[in-house]
């Protein structure tokens, strides 16, 4: 949903990804580019967050899951770390937030900076484990550690309100959806910025030689176990400070929404988006984020209501049935779409035309074999084989 | 001072003595060669100095200070730069990519101002940028600047990892079957890369190689390992004619380890017969324990002393070379008593 905000920040830096083209200057071709900006930001920026029906609602969700796939993108996609307890990192940092905020009386903006502490802790402490056990069996352990969390933290007295969820009230200036769409854009443009500099940096460099092989990372002079927490720490830190965000959009946090579903959702969402690509997770996430309202609210509801009818065959239990898994089959389908046919994700299909916009030719190739280059394209070939 | 000191290196994996008593130096601006037939631990040793390997006992000291504890990274850091036998590298990142990870160490700035972005931190990736493309530039690899690691020939490949070991900035390079995957003319013209390397950067250098004829150019000195133990060393010219090693590699029967180790494929088929081919296959008590070292006098003269002991030590116990020479077969006592 937040596109527009994004792409300002992040000119061209994907590591030298791309074939070296270079920008064509010259004010003509800038023409229909301005116009595409021109009509992004003012559908991203405009149009959804003054919408009546609660588009800016979600919108708002939308930055915060962007948030969360970033963060998820960094364990998952820099550093190769699979991560199945963010909804654990996330919810902490929601309750940390309106903890603080409701019951110990800490300012607003204090209780971000809280909430991102807590969740670098936890995160830190799921990176000792990390260094000792990887793979399948890290995801088991992140699994059970989110789990546990739900049952242990999440239902603690003084933190849930005794069970009844922990108020967090938005000050006076955020009560408007509008503004905390663009106050929730605001920390996805920080977040989005970490990123870039992140890969931009020896970090990002330390991150992916880790990733690859320990080893040679070792022989660079790489600190891995250092940087191995450094990423869990940052994912940890941005799960944590989305997690209060969220806390403020629903203004009463409990443990019910904090789920293992939310966990498979990060997951689903970030591998579709795209592995490795700012631009796909944070569409990615937009897309998880928004879809039961988009199924729901807009045009696509007529679609889903046609396909739904011809799959249920005039049953009314089916369709009942098909309508309330209608996200997770799209979600599965994607995934399913990612592995088989694109490694990279959605951010492989938009990465032409958010080059072209940017100023460089509008590169056909990447768009019709995106198995050749591209972030995504080293893992989908190891998957092919 | 020498730059690379091990004493005594011992290391065991579960039943294997993969190496036993290694004692090496390389001194200033040295190039000096680790050979040995396959198997013989030369990796090993090179996992054990560079500190991806805890050895059992021994240790390895760098200019004087012992480093024999120090993680890989810290000892990279400190000027270890190594290859890998089958190229280490970080294969989806493109050339150039490598070539920086590879300064990671010396990126002069932290993560944190990374994250944020200083002005030092955009200045100091410019220069690692600048080095790195002189260093491609150097090794006349500028048409893959951009092209990912992973697709390239062999041959490019072990290059590549030679100038990302370059560009860890290293004061000792330990370089591991740097010219394998490479012609025969590629690799003379590494020979000579080698030894402008080393003028240019003034680098001292480890060289586990099996062309013989590179190591008989650039090597100042050489060491043969045999079964994790020192066989010999000496100059290249010596080694070459070195009858043990000739052996060790070829197959040949080194004169003096004849009288011990013969043993004809007639025996080995016997022993599997009667059963009893354990007793002096397996037996590692059978090195001999009475060699005791000479009392070290001198880096120079306990090294020769251990190399001649490892080399006595392993002749009697074990050198069996992969290929028979013709028969010639003095019978020993050991063999009379297990036929």
């Amino acid at each position: 949903m937040s596109v527009v905000e994004e792409r300002a920040d992040a000119p061209a830096a994907e590591q030298g990804q791309a074939p070296r083209t270079g920008r064509q200057f010259g004010p003509i071709r800038w023409v229909p580019r301005l116009m595409v900006m021109g009509a992004l930001a003012y559908v991203f920026l405009y149009r959804i967050p003054q919408d009546d029906g609660g588009a800016a609602a979600i919108a708002a969700d939308a930055c915060i899951y962007a948030i969360v796939g970033i963060s998820l993108n960094i364990l998952i996609g820099h550093t190769g770390q699979l991560s199945l307890g963010h909804n654990g990192f996330f919810g902490i940092g929601a309750f940390a937030a309106a903890y603080s905020l409701t019951v110990r009386d800490v300012p607003f903006a204090l209780t971000f900076v809280i909430a991102g502490l807590v969740g670098a802790l936890f995160a830190l402490v799921m990176g000792l484990v990390a260094l000792r056990i990887t793979g399948l069996y890290l995801a088991l352990i992140t699994l059970v550690f989110a789990l546990t969390l739900e049952e242990s933290l999440f239902e603690v007295e003084w933190l849930t309100n005794a069970g009844g969820g922990q108020p967090a009230d938005r000050p006076e200036w955020l009560i408007d959806d509008a503004n905390f769409f663009y106050f929730c854009l605001a920390f996805l443009v920080v977040a989005v910025y970490i990123d870039y500099r992140l890969l931009a940096s020896k970090t990002g460099r330390a991150l992916l030689a880790l990733k690859e092989n320990e080893r040679v990372a070792e022989a660079f002079g790489i600190n891995v176990t250092a940087f191995k927490l450094i990423a869990f720490v940052l994912s940890g830190t941005l799960a944590g400070v989305a997690g209060a965000l969220l806390a403020y959009r629903i203004g009463l946090v409990t443990a019910s929404g904090l789920g293992f579903n939310l966990a498979l959702t990060f997951v689903l969402m970030t591998v579709v988006g795209g592995l490795g690509s700012r631009l796909g997770v944070v569409l990615g996430a937009s897309l998880f984020a928004s879809l039961s309202f988009l199924l729901e609210e807009t045009w696509m509801h007529s679609v889903q209501e046609f396909l739904v009818g011809l799959a249920s065959f005039g049953s009314e239990g089916a369709k009942a049935n098909l309508e309330q898994y209608a996200v997770g089959f799209l979600g599965a389908l994607g995934l399913l779409l990612t592995i088989v046919q694109f490694p990279g994700g959605i951010g492989q299909q938009f990465r032409a035309f958010f080059d072209w916009t940017f100023g460089k030719p509008f590169d056909v190739h990447a768009l019709l074999h995106p198995q050749d280059d591209g972030p995504g394209a080293v893992e989908g070939s190891s998957v092919r084989a | 001072m020498s730059v690379l000191e091990v004493r005594d290196l011992a290391i065991r994996f579960g039943g294997l003595q993969a190496l036993q008593g290694l004692n090496l130096e390389v001194n200033e601006y040295e190039i000096v060669g680790l050979i040995g037939p396959n198997g013989a631990g030369k990796t090993t040793a090179f996992n054990c100095i560079t500190g991806f390997y805890q050895p059992n006992t021994g240790s390895v000291s760098y200019r004087g200070r012992d480093v024999t504890k120090a993680p890989p990274h810290v000892k990279a850091a400190m000027g270890f730069g190594r290859t890998f036998q089958n190229v280490g590298m970080v294969k989806s990142a493109t050339a150039i990519d490598n070539l920086k990870t590879a300064q990671h160490a010396k990126a002069g700035y932290d993560v944190l101002s990374g994250l944020v972005g200083t002005s030092l931190t955009s200045r100091r990736e410019r220069e690692l940028t600048a080095k790195a493309d002189a260093i491609l530039d150097l090794l006349g690899l500028q048409h893959i600047r951009d092209k990912r690691v992973g697709g390239q020939s062999y041959g490019t490949l072990k290059l590549l990892e030679l100038g990302c070991a370059l560009a860890t900035d290293p004061d000792i390079l330990l370089l591991d079957e740097p010219t394998s995957g490479m012609g025969p003319d590629e690799s003379d013209e590494l020979g000579d890369r080698l030894l402008t390397l080393r003028r240019e950067f003034a680098l001292t250098m480890l060289v586990i190689e099996h062309h013989v004829p590179l190591v008989l150019r650039v090597c100042d000195h050489v060491y043969v390992l045999n079964f994790g133990r020192l066989l010999a060393e000496g100059k290249p010219s010596v080694i070459q004619t070195h009858p043990e090693v000739v052996a060790a590699y070829l197959g040949g029967e080194a004169p003096e380890a004849l009288e011990q180790t013969q043993e004809t494929e007639e025996d080995a088929e016997l022993d599997r017969l009667t059963g009893q081919a354990a007793q002096h296959h397996d037996n590692p008590s059978i090195a001999a324990p009475e060699l005791v070292e000479p009392e070290p006098s001198g880096p120079a003269r306990r090294r020769r002393a251990a190399a001649a002991s490892a080399a006595a030590g392993s002749a009697e116990e074990r050198l069996r070379p992969k290929k028979r020479a013709p028969r010639k077969r003095p019978a020993t006592t050991e063999e009379d008593e297990s036929a």
